[in-house]
C-alpha cells in the first residue's frame, strides 16, 4: 500500500515490518502503524495518512479486486460470423439440407426477455415461426421487443412481470397459455444476475431457481397436453468451475441444473423433455461485460483469453442453442446440460 | 415545542461547484428532493463545553431529552415474531420493546413491580414474562397473569399492577419509543422527513449488518463528527482527490437537518487538477503501485461509470434501478433526526444512532447498520456485532472499505474528549455553513433543556 497526500504531495507506503515510510521534500521518517515516530529524520506527518496507509486492511476493493486476472496472455477479439438466414424457400429443394426444427406454430414463454439473451431466444424462436410470450419488469423495454417480435409476423404476448413474485410469475405463465393457445416450449432465462451477500442469496434463489420451479408448475398443465412439449433453463458455466469468487449466483445456477434433472427423469413419461443451457461470457451491447471491459479491462481479457475461440459469445449464438434443444428436432435429448461458451471452460465434459 | 424560523439560505461560501449546479449534470432526471434546500433560524456558532463533560448536563439531558423525545429503538424486522423482545437502553431507563402480537409492538418498562427486579436481562423470545426472583408473570401485552402465593398479596389488585409502557410508533421500518405520554406523534414530529424518503423506503429494506461498539467520548462528541464534511480534508486526506467536501449542502428543517456531499468530484481544497480516474481512484483507494481496477472510459466520467455500475448491481433488487440518478448513486445524503438517529439517503445504506454509555458523558455507544435492499423473502436481520474496547472497526468485516474509514474517524474522538476536559476556555466554535447540522442539533438541545 503506498500513497500520495493529496494536499502535501508526501508518499507513504507500507513497508514489509509494518512500518510506514514517508517521503516528504527529500526527507524520509519511519512511522508506527499508530502514528507515532519511529525513526528518521522526518518526525512528523499527517497521523491519518499514516493510520490509512499502515492500519489494518480489509479488502476495499470487494470482490471484484480478487478476481483479478493476472499475467492472461491479450487474447485479441474475434468478431463472431453472422448466421446465414435462409427463407424457407432457399432450401434444398429435395430437402436434404434442411433439418426442420418444427417451430412453427409452436407456443414458447421465455422469461426475461426484454433484452440480450432472453430476447435473442425470443426472436430466434419467432425467426423459426413459433409465438411467444415474454415478460420482464422494466415496461419500456419490453414494449420495445413486443413490436420487434410482432414484427416477425408470429402472435406476441407481453407482460410486465417481477419473477421473484411467484404469484405473479405463475399468473403471467397460466395468461401466457390462454393468450397463445397453448404451450409447448418454456424458456427459464430470468436472473437476479451477480451479487454478493445475503441479498443476493435470496435474489439469486427467487429470480433463479423459483422462478425456473415455479414456471414449470405454472405451465404443466399446458405442456403436458403438447405433443412436444419442452422446458429449457438458462445456467451458466458460473456453475461449472470457478470464477474468481464465490457468489450466489454460481450455486444457485448449479441449483438449477440439479432440478432440471430431476424434472427430466419425472416428466419424461409425459412427453416432457426438460433440458439446460449453459452459456459462457456473452457479450452484447448494454450488457455486464462490455462494463466490465470499459471499467475493468484486466478482468476482461482475462476472461477473454480463457476463451478457446478467442471471442466471447453473442446472445444469438446461445439463441440457436435453446431453440435447437427446445425443438421437436432434439427429441431424443433430455436431462442434457449442453455448454455454449466457445471453449471458456477448461474440464473435460465426460 | 416551537420550532426554528425559516430563513432564506445563503448557501456554501466555497468557491468550488455548487451542489444544486453539479445536480444539472446528471445523466438522468434528479428527484426533487434533492432541488430542496432550507434554512433555519439558528442561535451563534458556540456550544459551552460542559454539554461534553458534564454530569450535571447528562443529568439534563436525560429528563429533558431522553424522556421526553421519540428515540428509535430497533427494527421492526429485529421482532419479527409474536413474543420476540429486544432491550432498549437509554440512561438509567431499560424497555422491554416486544411485539406482543403480530401487528403490535409494545415497549414494557423492565421492571418488576414487586420487588424490582429487571424482568430480561437480554434480547430473547418469551411467550410471558415471568421475574426469574420470585416468579411475578405479566403477558406481553403487560397485564398481570400471576402471582406465586397469590393470598399473600391481598394489597395487589391485578388491573393496577399493569406493566408501565412507553408510547410506541413506527416509520420506515424503525421501531420508536417515547417515554413521555403527552409528546405529539412520532408523525407530527418527524414533519416532512417521510416525503424526503419516498424513493428510498427503508421499509423495504433489510438490516444486513449492525455492529456497535464503546467510544470513550461523550455521545454528542461522537455524532458531531459524523454530520459534516469539514474534517475530510483533515481526517481523511486520501479521498481528497474524489470528493466535493466544502462543496456540500448543508439544509435544516424542523426536527431534522440533511448534508450533502457529493462524491468523485474533486475537492476545492486540491491544488492540481485532479482527472477523472484520480477521482475514482480516490474512491477506491488503489496504491500507487498497483493497477487501478476500474477504469473510466474515454469520454465518460467518474460520476457517471460509478453510478452505472451501481446501478447494474442494484438492478436485481431495486425497481426503477436503471432510472436513478447518477447523484442518488454516487454522492452521500447524511439526515439527522434530533436527537441521534442518522439514517442515510439513497443507497449509501448506511444508518447511525448515537447514545450516551449508561450514565456516563465521557463514553458512548455508536452503532452503524447497513440496510439493503432485497428481492422476494426478506432475509434475517444481522444481531447486533459488539466490539470489545481494543478491538477496530475492521474487526466487522461486514462494514466492507468503510470500517477503515469509521478507524480515522473515531481515532480522533477520546482525544477531543480528553482535549475539552483540558480546555481551559468555555465553549467550543463551530462553523457557521458546514457545521449547519451540529448548530441545528444545539439549537434543538437549547430549546430542550430549556423547556
Amino acid at each position: 500500500m503506498k500513497l500520495r497526500h493529496p494536499l502535501t504531495g508526501a508518499i507513504y507506503a507500507l513497508q514489509e515490518d509494518g512500518l510506514v515510510r514517508v517521503e516528504h521534500e527529500g526527507a524520509t521518517g519511519l512511522f508506527r502503524p499508530d502514528g507515532s515516530w519511529h525513526s528518521g529524520e522526518l518526525c512528523d506527518a499527517d497521523i491519518h495518512m499514516i493510520g490509512w496507509v499502515g492500519g489494518p486492511q480489509l479488502d476495499s476493493r470487494g470482490p471484484l479486486g480478487s478476481s483479478r486476472a493476472s499475467g492472461a496472455s491479450r487474447a485479441v477479439a474475434r468478431p463472431a460470423p453472422e448466421f446465414p438466414r435462409r427463407a424457407p424457400r432457399d432450401v434444398d429443394p429435395e430437402g436434404r439440407n434442411d433439418m426442420d426444427l418444427g417451430l412453427n406454430g409452436r407456443k414458447a414463454v421465455v422469461t426475461g426477455a426484454s433484452r440480450g439473451i432472453g430476447l435473442a431466444i425470443a426472436e430466434t424462436l419467432a425467426d423459426q415461426g413459433a409465438d411467444v410470450a415474454i415478460c420482464a419488469r422494466g415496461e419500456g423495454r419490453l414494449e420495445e421487443a413486443k413490436k420487434n417480435l410482432e414484427a416477425r409476423g408470429v402472435a406476441v404476448f407481453a407482460k410486465s412481470v417481477d419473477v421473484g413474485d411467484g404469484d405473479a410469475l405463475k399468473a403471467f405463465v397460466v395468461e401466457a397459455a390462454g393468450a397463445l393457445g397453448g404451450l409447448d416450449i418454456l424458456v427459464s432465462n430470468a436472473s437476479g444476475g451477480a451479487g454478493m451477500g445475503e441479498g443476493a442469496w435470496q435474489a439469486n434463489f427467487e429470480i433463479d431457481v423459483m422462478s425456473a420451479a415455479r414456471s414449470v408448475e405454472a405451465g404443466l398443465p399446458f405442456l403436458s397436453e403438447s405433443d412436444a412439449g419442452s422446458i429449457v433453463f438458462i445456467s451458466s458455466t458460473a456453475a461449472l468451475e470457478f470464477l474468481g469468487v464465490p457468489q450466489p449466483y454460481n450455486a444457485m445456477k448449479a441449483a438449477m441444473i440439479a432440478h432440471a434433472s430431476d424434472l427430466s427423469q419425472a416428466l419424461a413419461s409425459q412427453g416432457i423433455r426438460v433440458n439446460v443451457i449453459s452459456p459462457g461470457p456473452i457479450y452484447f451491447e448494454g450488457g455486464n461485460w462490455q462494463m466490465i471491459q470499459q471499467t475493468m479491462p484486466k478482468i476482461y481479457e482475462g476472461a477473454l483469453a480463457q476463451c478457446a475461440i478467442g471471442r466471447m459469445g453473442t446472445p444469438e449464438e446461445v439463441a440457436r442453442a435453446v431453440a435447437f434443444i427446445a425443438s421437436p428436432a432434439a427429441s431424443l435429448i433430455t436431462g442434457a446440460n449442453l455448454v455454449v461458451d466457445g471453449g471458456f471452460t477448461k474440464r473435460v465434459a465426460w | 415545542m416551537a420550532s426554528l424560523e425559516p430563513i432564506t439560505p445563503t448557501g456554501t461560501g466555497s468557491t468550488g461547484i455548487s451542489y444544486q449546479k453539479l445536480l444539472d449534470t446528471d445523466t438522468r432526471p434528479v428527484p426533487e428532493v434533492l432541488r430542496l434546500e432550507s434554512a433555519r433560524e439558528l442561535p451563534p456558532a458556540f456550544v459551552p463545553i460542559e454539554r461534553y463533560i458534564s454530569r450535571e448536563f447528562h443529568a439534563l439531558e436525560v429528563e429533558k431529552v431522553w424522556e421526553k423525545v421519540w428515540q428509535m429503538a430497533c427494527r421492526e424486522e429485529d421482532i419479527p415474531e409474536v413474543g420476540d423482545y429486544l432491550l432498549y437502553e437509554i440512561a438509567d431507563h431499560s424497555l422491554i420493546v416486544v411485539r406482543s402480537s403480530e401487528h403490535e409492538i409494545r415497549a414494557l418498562h423492565n421492571a418488576c413491580l414487586h420487588r424490582g427486579r429487571a424482568l430480561r436481562d437480554a434480547d430473547g423470545r418469551a411467550a410471558e414474562l415471568r421475574c426469574p426472583f420470585h416468579g411475578w408473570t405479566w403477558g406481553l401485552d403487560g397485564t398481570l397473569k400471576h402471582v406465586p402465593c397469590r393470598w399473600d398479596f391481598p394489597h395487589v389488585e391485578r388491573g393496577s399492577y399493569r406493566l408501565p409502557q412507553a408510547r410506541v410508533a413506527t416509520w420506515g421500518g424503525f421501531v420508536f419509543v417515547n417515554l413521555d405520554a403527552d409528546a405529539d406523534s412520532l408523525e407530527a414530529y418527524l414533519g416532512e422527513l417521510p416525503q424526503h424518503f419516498e424513493r428510498w423506503p427503508l421499509e423495504q429494506r433489510y438490516k444486513e449488518a449492525h455492529v456497535a461498539k464503546r467510544l470513550a467520548c461523550n455521545w454528542k462528541v461522537a455524532q458531531e463528527a459524523f454530520m459534516e464534511a469539514y474534517h475530510v480534508v483533515s481526517t481523511h486526506p486520501q479521498m481528497l482527490a474524489g470528493i466535493g467536501d466544502s462543496n456540500s449542502q448543508y439544509d435544516a428543517w424542523d426536527h431534522f437537518s440533511r448534508a450533502i456531499t457529493p462524491n468523485m468530484t474533486p475537492s476545492p481544497h486540491v491544488g492540481w487538477d485532479a482527472s477523472e480516474q484520480d477521482m475514482l481512484d480516490a474512491m477506491m483507494t488503489p496504491s500507487l503501485d498497483e493497477e487501478p481496477v476500474v477504469r473510466v472510459p474515454d469520454g465518460m466520467t467518474a460520476r457517471q461509470i460509478f453510478a452505472q455500475m451501481t446501478r447494474m448491481q442494484l438492478q436485481a433488487l431495486v425497481p426503477g434501478a436503471l432510472d436513478l440518478s447518477d447523484a442518488e448513486l454516487a454522492d452521500s445524503f447524511y439526515y439527522t433526526v434530533f436527537p441521534n438517529f442518522h439514517p442515510w439517503g439513497a443507497y449509501n445504506r448506511i444508518v447511525y444512532r448515537f447514545r450516551p454509555w449508561k450514565n456516563d458523558p465521557d463514553h458512548s455507544i455508536m452503532e452503524v447498520m447497513f440496510l439493503s435492499p432485497f428481492r422476494g423473502k426478506r432475509p434475517p436481520a444481522a444481531k447486533v456485532h459488539w466490539l470489545a474496547d481494543d478491538e477496530d472497526w475492521t474487526q466487522a468485516p461486514e462494514l466492507g472499505f468503510l470500517a477503515r474509514v469509521f478507524n480515522q474517524d473515531t481515532r480522533n474522538l477520546p482525544h477531543v474528549q480528553r482535549g475539552l476536559h483540558a480546555a481551559v476556555h468555555e465553549r467550543i466554535t463551530i462553523g457557521q455553513y458546514q457545521e449547519t447540522k451540529v448548530r441545528h442539533f444545539h439549537a434543538l438541545l437549547e430549546q430542550h433543556v430549556r423547556a
